[in-house]
């Protein structure tokens, strides 16, 4: 059943992996546009940066990230002269999954914007439409679909997110702890029964968040055939 | 007054260089060649699509390639209305969205574009919908619709079957006249060329290989693969029950009726092989035309053949060297040229100007 401190999880949970798909989405649609169409030296060593998150384990980035906000982190508030407040707080939460799951968007957005044949923003230039016109009345309604399935994993990559934001945000009940945060808590207790219940409402979430972004994301392939 | 277009710039290609050098005021310029001449590159290069000419190429007074003085003008400020091969309709776009997509204002335009080309029912439909020629007449729409300074055609049938392209022939016609737009048609049906332009340029590897007026160049020894089509263009004079009369210029040619009407102009296409020479006059013939005409050319070999004119405008007859010899045709001989009404061919007709 849903007793109050399983809904504070699940309501975190949701609203954690929400914000941090908000901050994430500009900056990950841009530069996945940016890396589908723009070729430069030193493109490839852009793409492994930003996947970084992918392939580093996530308490590394815990770690940098409490390295950087700490007191007297380079951008903790001696440094910035006020506090972003973000340690040991649900914020932290979703500066730390928005990270983790940026890479995730990113290139399913990258995809995307490949996938819009280059000659019809041509096409559309040559009508006379302007370079933000082309974006908005060609790329972005061709795009739109990987676009939201890229939104949707990185949800769900944030829903799952527990090692950076653990370091971050730590794991208190009722204020940072998430679903999966908590099952961590469950286990250390020995409260089996709980844990199962948490994993159960992360499997169902994410899988929800998955299969939706899958049946856009074969949408934007058949409207592509 | 006609812009000049001036070519005058090389690029190369994988295999050979595009090198071009011209300068005409033609409306309606063809280009004519092989697949992989560099037909397309050409429009390209015009359109602005392609990068790296080294050159000038000037139209009506715009440069849109300089490139000693640096200048390359981007495609969306050269004003071209740009018809590939693919079409590129926007697919997320309903027909009347993407006429529109290019028309900034002048309601009436996108109206009389849908309506000359026939395509006001489809104004709602999904572009996914569209059958080949249909797409076709949407993209060329399209590219009217935003009022082009030039209009560059890039086979704009190719991927149809012969009898579709020759169904959308009369609507590039009919545009043609409504709109007055010069444009510059590629394509490898000389028929086509004929009927559309009155200039035309040969590519072979690049390199400009004949040019002149398509009755000149477009000739039977030309690279033509299934038949060479004479184009003859005229008045309708009469129309019966079951054929017109179309005014060649001091010659009556008797073609199928189809929808033309008195007064209009006709473009009439008759394969060379369709035509028989008689020596004199025959009687108790069923062909409705028998013509009077003088021999102006005549080739022997393989591709026999003779060039005769009707009115002012020449006509290929194909035949054996054998007829030729038997018949003892030479140059400047009085013939008879037998054309059964069948085998004229209506392409286009229009309201006279």
């Amino acid at each position: 059943m849903l007793d109050s401190a399983l809904v504070d999880a699940l309501r975190l949970s949701l609203q954690v992996a929400a914000l941090s798909t908000a901050l994430v989405a500009l900056p990950a649609v841009a530069l996945g546009r940016f890396l589908a169409r723009r070729d430069f030296p030193g493109r490839s060593l852009v793409e492994a940066l930003a996947a970084l998150p992918l392939y580093c384990p996530p308490t590394a980035f815990g770690f940098l990230l409490l390295r950087a906000f700490r007191r007297d982190g380079p951008l903790g508030p001696q440094a910035l002269g006020f506090d972003l407040d973000l340690l040991l707080t649900w914020r932290g939460a979703v500066l730390a999954s928005a990270v983790m799951s940026f890479p995730l968007v990113m290139r399913t957005a990258r995809v995307a914007f490949e996938n819009v044949p280059a000659r019809l923003e041509q096409m559309a230039a040559s009508l006379g439409a302007s370079r933000a016109q082309v974006l908005w009345r060609v790329t972005l309604p061709l795009a739109r679909n990987g676009l939201i399935a890229a939104l949707l994993i990185g949800f769900s990559r944030a829903l799952g997110e527990f090692g950076a934001t653990v370091i971050v945000a730590g794991n208190i009940p009722g204020r940072t702890q998430t679903l999966a945060t908590g099952i961590f808590d469950a286990l250390q207790v020995g409260d089996d029964a709980r844990a199962v219940q948490l994993a159960g409402w992360s499997a169902l979430l994410g899988f929800a968040a998955v299969w939706t972004s899958e049946w856009f994301l074969r949408r934007s392939r058949s409207a592509r055939a | 007054m006609s812009g000049v277009l001036e070519l005058q710039f090389t690029l190369p290609l994988s295999g050979f260089t595009l090198a071009l050098e011209h300068s005409t005021r033609s409306r309606a310029l063809g280009v004519f060649g092989p697949s992989g001449s560099g037909k397309s590159s050409l429009v390209e290069a015009l359109a602005g699509w392609r990068r790296g000419a080294r050159g000038r190429i000037q139209f009506d007074g715009a440069t849109w390639l300089d490139s000693e003085r640096g200048i390359e003008l981007e495609a969306a400020r050269r004003g071209v209305g740009y018809v590939p091969q693919d079409q590129l309709l926007f697919p997320h776009l309903n027909v009347e969205s993407n006429l529109r997509f290019g028309c900034t204002r002048d309601e009436g335009l996108v109206e009389r574009v849908l309506r000359v080309l026939e395509i006001e029912p489809l104004r709602a439909r999904d572009v996914a919908t569209l059958s080949g020629g249909e797409r076709q007449r949407v993209a060329l729409g399209r590219a009217l619709c935003a009022r082009p300074r030039l209009l560059l055609l890039d086979e704009p049938f190719g991927a149809l079957d012969r009898p579709l392209r020759r169904r959308i022939l009369p609507y590039l016609v009919r545009a043609q006249r409504e709109f007055d737009s010069p444009l510059v048609l590629v394509s490898h049906d000389a028929t086509e060329i004929a009927a559309v332009c009155d200039e035309v340029l040969v590519l072979r590897e690049g390199r400009i290989v004949a040019r002149g007026a398509p009755s000149s160049v477009l000739t039977p020894a030309g690279e033509l693969d299934d038949g060479f089509e004479n184009v003859l263009r005229g008045r309708v004079s009469a129309v019966g029950a079951s054929s017109a009369s179309v005014d060649l210029g001091g010659v009556v040619l008797e073609v199928p009726r189809t929808a033309l009407n008195v007064g209009e102009r006709a473009v009439i296409a008759v394969r060379a092989d369709d035509v028989l020479i008689a020596r004199a006059a025959p009687s108790g013939l069923s062909a409705r035309n028998v013509l009077p005409a003088r021999i102006d050319e005549l080739v022997r070999g393989p591709a026999a053949r003779l060039r005769v004119s009707l009115g002012a405008q020449p006509l290929w007859v194909e035949l054996t060297e054998a007829a030729i010899d038997e018949l003892e045709l030479a140059v400047g001989g009085k013939v008879f040229v037998v054309v059964k009404t069948r085998a004229c061919r209506v392409l286009a007709s229009s309201a006279s100007a």
